[in-house]
């Protein structure tokens, strides 16, 4: 398989010490020491509804002056219930809660959903469908990310990325919209399939949309990357070594980071992904600015894997030709008898399930995501339906990174782990 | 409908069943002979408390041990040099209906790209079981959350409150079969009892360290930020 | 005492009239209206209060292609005390209900309330224990925009229907326009024993077999009667 690993070509200011400070300040030709003053500490509340936590996440601070002593998060103002939900709905009744959990990235949400419940009943999909569902995931990767970069870019005080990168995430929009017909809750997959083959002039549209992203990419990277600002805000802000990421249960870009070289689709490779030529970034101090250099890789990446994706594009069906999982095409169901019985079966009843468990994970956009079913023999809807929240997991890491850092790094700190509150909270 | 499962609008109390409900099948003591080399390894280690084993999915190895020994196999899984599973994905519940909610562990070893789902069945009657947010920091909130949704007790937690509901969430743990999906109150006394929480009340972190009651901000004499409500 | 009984002719009850007229609204109070209606409804600043899916349209309508800066909301307000409109765009919880009542107790008056989005509206989908089942059990709401989430478009024209609601408001009916009890602006027409009949217990369009006495129907079955 070979793990091939990326360095960055950016060096780091040798002048920003471990604490992101300067270590010698060009301001301070005098060296007064500080006086001391009887400090009292003080508790602020950040959030819930506030435009720099990303959602409606609440941060109970604890400060001595404005450094952080202890963060205590609070969450769960966007509990929706999507898992009790999901034991009252059949499988395919419950793909169109899967893009609500994560509005950033809904189609790589349908598409694990759907490959755990295939994993489950033993469906192989076709080879069509593997491809189209791999150009769906690394498309939302870049959409999830782009988000990431345009909010990020404000918690620093870069507005131009929002605009660059929300003018890039109106054409996924558009592509979004003509695969599936709403442009944030897609619901495109179904159980054994897609709910439609790709449209007509799709891909030559996507082709269009890979050939002009480089370049808008190009230019938010030339804003921030050696941007000082930026690399001030964000150099050794929040860093965390791999032995404590893997233990806090880190995954996704947060992980690679700090150099672990850990991605779903080289471990525990799903769809051929083996196959596909494409570099993981690790980073190497962990901190917020190598986060950032990950997620910007990983849009590059994403890239190339669709190029190849898009030339690997085999025809065929692109739903399996079971009667039992698949809905007959609606011609067969007008005219032929049985197409129309299997058609009756299969809304009033459902899919049935064999007994057992599975977990199956892809790597989402913010890290290892995973969908955990549970079913009894035959059922129709699962007796647990979990998704194994790579957020919520990132985000309880939020504590330590800020331990020590100012108020205004526990924003940007807060920024780069990637929460999405609708995937948290569920 | 199965006889003895309530109808007409006692029904609506108690909630629609998932399914059709068919009677649970136990899994049978490993109907592949699983070839992952951790469950030989725990086998020949802790015996007993291993209680079965089965290939689920086709290729996925779950182990039922006994919810006792949680801790003790759990940290022989995290720290053998031969097992190594150093990233503990998931831990959440299952409640089949049946009395019993089973806690799942997913565990994975980045060092020898291994995963491994472990279970420990609970009786309903006593959902206690020992946290291992000790051995993995990840488990911390992941336990909280299980705690929160299905009413398990993990006993040295480091921080055992509610997570995504309210603290005071009166209406029990919802993801429990016996839960209806619409709550146990009315809309309206939800919406009431919802407008009376204080949105001031919160923990502050001293607090946590001391393990202590859940405190208001200018009840312990710490600095009272005038801004301090929902509204920041 | 109410603007009506200051201003001269707005009172409902003065029928003596005003400076310009008797009876009704006066040439000076409409004038006053209209001036004081076109400065509110053009220099709107909205309250952004995004939680879920909805935020992220509502994000995407102040970004380039959409520009909500075009209809005078240039300023997206982040404090609740400088803003004007209450965008509620996602789901809300009984968790967050306080949190959303408190920040529209913060805006000063005159204000107003959309709800963007079917869950905000009615819960949408979310028909479960966690829910409110639309954000109108708590805040006053002027405009509902469907959709799940509704796209840009229909968040710009939401909110145009609420300058054009600001052009027809009245200083007279301050009470009436300024009201902050949700059951004091939005009463539904029907009668009540209509709406039971409309509601149900526990009616769901996408789950057929599950009915409200929670008898679980096969196929061909048929439903169980439910009256």
């Amino acid at each position: 398989m070979g793990q091939k690993t990326l360095e960055f070509a950016v060096g780091r200011n040798p002048e920003m010490g471990v604490s992101g400070r300067p270590t010698a300040s060009p301001l301070a030709p005098f060296d007064i020491a500080e006086p001391e003053f009887d400090t009292q500490k003080m508790l602020i509340n950040i959030g819930p509804q506030h435009p720099a936590t990303h959602g409606v996440l609440r941060l109970v601070c604890e400060l001595d002056g404005e450094t952080v002593l202890s963060v205590v998060p609070h969450i769960g103002f966007l509990h929706s219930s999507f898992e009790k939900l999901g034991e009252y709905r059949t499988w395919n009744q419950i793909v169109p809660l899967t893009d609500r959990m994560d509005y950033l990235a809904p189609l790589i949400y349908n598409c694990a959903y759907v490959m755990s419940v295939e994993k489950l009943m033993g469906i192989e999909v076709t080879e069509r469908c593997k491809v189209v569902r791999v150009i769906c995931m690394e498309l939302d990767r870049i959409f999830g990310h782009l988000l990431w970069l345009g909010t990020t870019a404000i918690d620093v005080g870069a507005f131009t990325p929002f605009l660059y990168a929300f003018q890039q995430r109106e054409k996924i929009y558009t592509l979004h919209e003509a695969l599936t017909g709403a442009r944030i809750t897609t619901s495109a997959t179904r159980v054994g399939g897609m709910m439609a083959d790709l449209p007509t002039g799709w891909i030559e549209a996507l082709v269009d949309f890979l050939d002009k992203f480089p370049k808008t990419l190009g230019e938010i990277d030339h804003l921030l990357t050696t941007n000082q600002i930026h690399i001030g805000r964000t150099q050794g802000i929040g860093a965390i070594s791999r032995t404590d990421a893997i233990n806090y249960g880190l995954t996704g870009p947060n992980l690679r980071a700090t150099g672990v070289d850990y991605d779903v689709r080289k471990d525990r490779p799903y769809y051929d992904y083996e196959t596909y030529d494409f570099d993981v970034p690790v980073g190497e101090h962990g901190d917020c600015y190598d986060r950032y250099l990950c997620r910007m890789e990983e849009m590059r990446q994403s890239v190339r894997i669709l190029r190849q994706a898009i030339a690997r594009l085999p025809g065929g069906p692109i739903n399996v030709a079971d009667p039992n999982i698949s809905l007959p095409s609606k011609t067969d169901c007008m005219s032929d008898m049985e197409s129309m019985i299997h058609h009756f079966k299969l809304i009033t009843e459902g899919i049935k399930a064999p007994e057992g468990d599975c977990y199956y994970a892809v790597e989402g956009s913010k890290g290892e995501l995973g969908m955990y079913i549970v079913a009894e023999e035959g059922s129709t809807k699962p007796v647990r339906w979990r998704v194994r929240p790579p957020s919520f997991v990132n985000l309880s890491v939020i504590a330590k990174l800020a331990e020590g850092h100012l108020v205004s790094d526990l924003i940007m700190i807060n920024a780069s782990l990637d929460i999405v509150l609708g995937e948290i909270d569920r | 409908m199965k006889p003895g499962t309530p109808g007409g609008l006692d029904a609506v109390e108690t909630g629609p069943l998932p399914s059709d409900a068919p009677t649970r099948t136990v899994a049978p003591q490993s109907a592949t002979p699983s070839d992952h080399p951790s469950v030989a390894a725990l086998v020949a280690r802790f015996g007993d408390a291993i209680r079965r084993h089965r290939v689920s999915a086709g290729d996925q190895t779950v182990v039922w041990i006994d919810p006792a020994k949680n801790l003790e196999v759990l940290r022989w899984l995290k720290d053998d040099p031969t097992q190594l599973y150093d990233m503990m994905s998931d831990v959440t519940g299952v409640d089949y209906g049946t009395g019993t909610v089973d806690v799942v562990y997913q565990m994975f070893s980045t060092m020898h790209k291994r995963a491994l789902r472990v279970r420990c069945e609970l009786p309903v009657s006593a959902l206690e079981i020992d946290s291992v947010a000790g051995l993995w920091h990840s488990a911390d909130w992941l336990e909280r959350e299980v705690y929160d949704l299905f009413g398990v007790t993990f006993r040295g937690h480091p921080d055992p409150r509610r997570i995504l509901m309210p603290d005071d969430y009166a209406e029990g743990h919802p993801l429990r079969k016996d839960f209806p999906l619409r709550g146990r109150f009315s809309r309206a006394e939800q919406t009431r009892r919802a407008l009376a929480q204080d949105v001031e009340r919160f923990y502050t972190p001293t607090d946590l360290q001391h393990g202590g009651p859940p405190q208001e901000v200018l009840a312990s004499g710490h600095g009272a930020p005038g801004e301090s409500g929902g509204a920041a | 005492m109410g603007l009506g009984d200051i201003l001269p002719g707005g009172g409902v009850s003065k029928s003596e009239g005003g400076l310009f007229g008797a009876g009704g609204p006066t040439f000076l109070t409409t004038k006053l209206d209209f001036v004081i209606n076109w400065g509110r409804a053009n220099s709107l600043w909205p309250m952004p209060f995004g939680t879920a899916c909805c935020a992220i349209e509502m994000m995407a309508a102040a970004a380039s292609n959409f520009d909500l800066a075009r209809f005078g909301m240039e300023r997206m307000s982040f404090s609740p005390r400088q803003a004007d409109v209450l965008i509620c765009a996602g789901r809300v919880p009984y968790k967050l209900a306080p949190v959303l009542r408190r920040i529209w107790d913060q805006m000063p008056q005159p204000k107003w309330c959309v709800s963007m989005g079917a869950c905000a509206s009615s819960g949408g989908v979310f028909d479960v224990y966690s829910m409110v089942q639309g954000i109108d059990t708590i805040v006053p709401v002027d405009v509902y925009v469907p959709g799940c989430p509704p796209r840009p478009e229909g968040l710009i024209y939401g909110l145009m229907m609420i300058q054009e609601k600001i052009r027809q408001e009245s200083l007279g009916k301050h009470f009436e326009h300024r009201a902050e009890d949700p059951a004091d602006v939005a009463r539904p027409e029907a009668e009540e024993l209509e709406i039971v009949g409309l509601t149900g217990p526990f009616g769901n369009s996408t789950q057929q077999d599950q009915l409200s006495d929670g008898v679980a129907v096969r196929a061909g079955e048929g439903r169980p009667k439910t009256s």
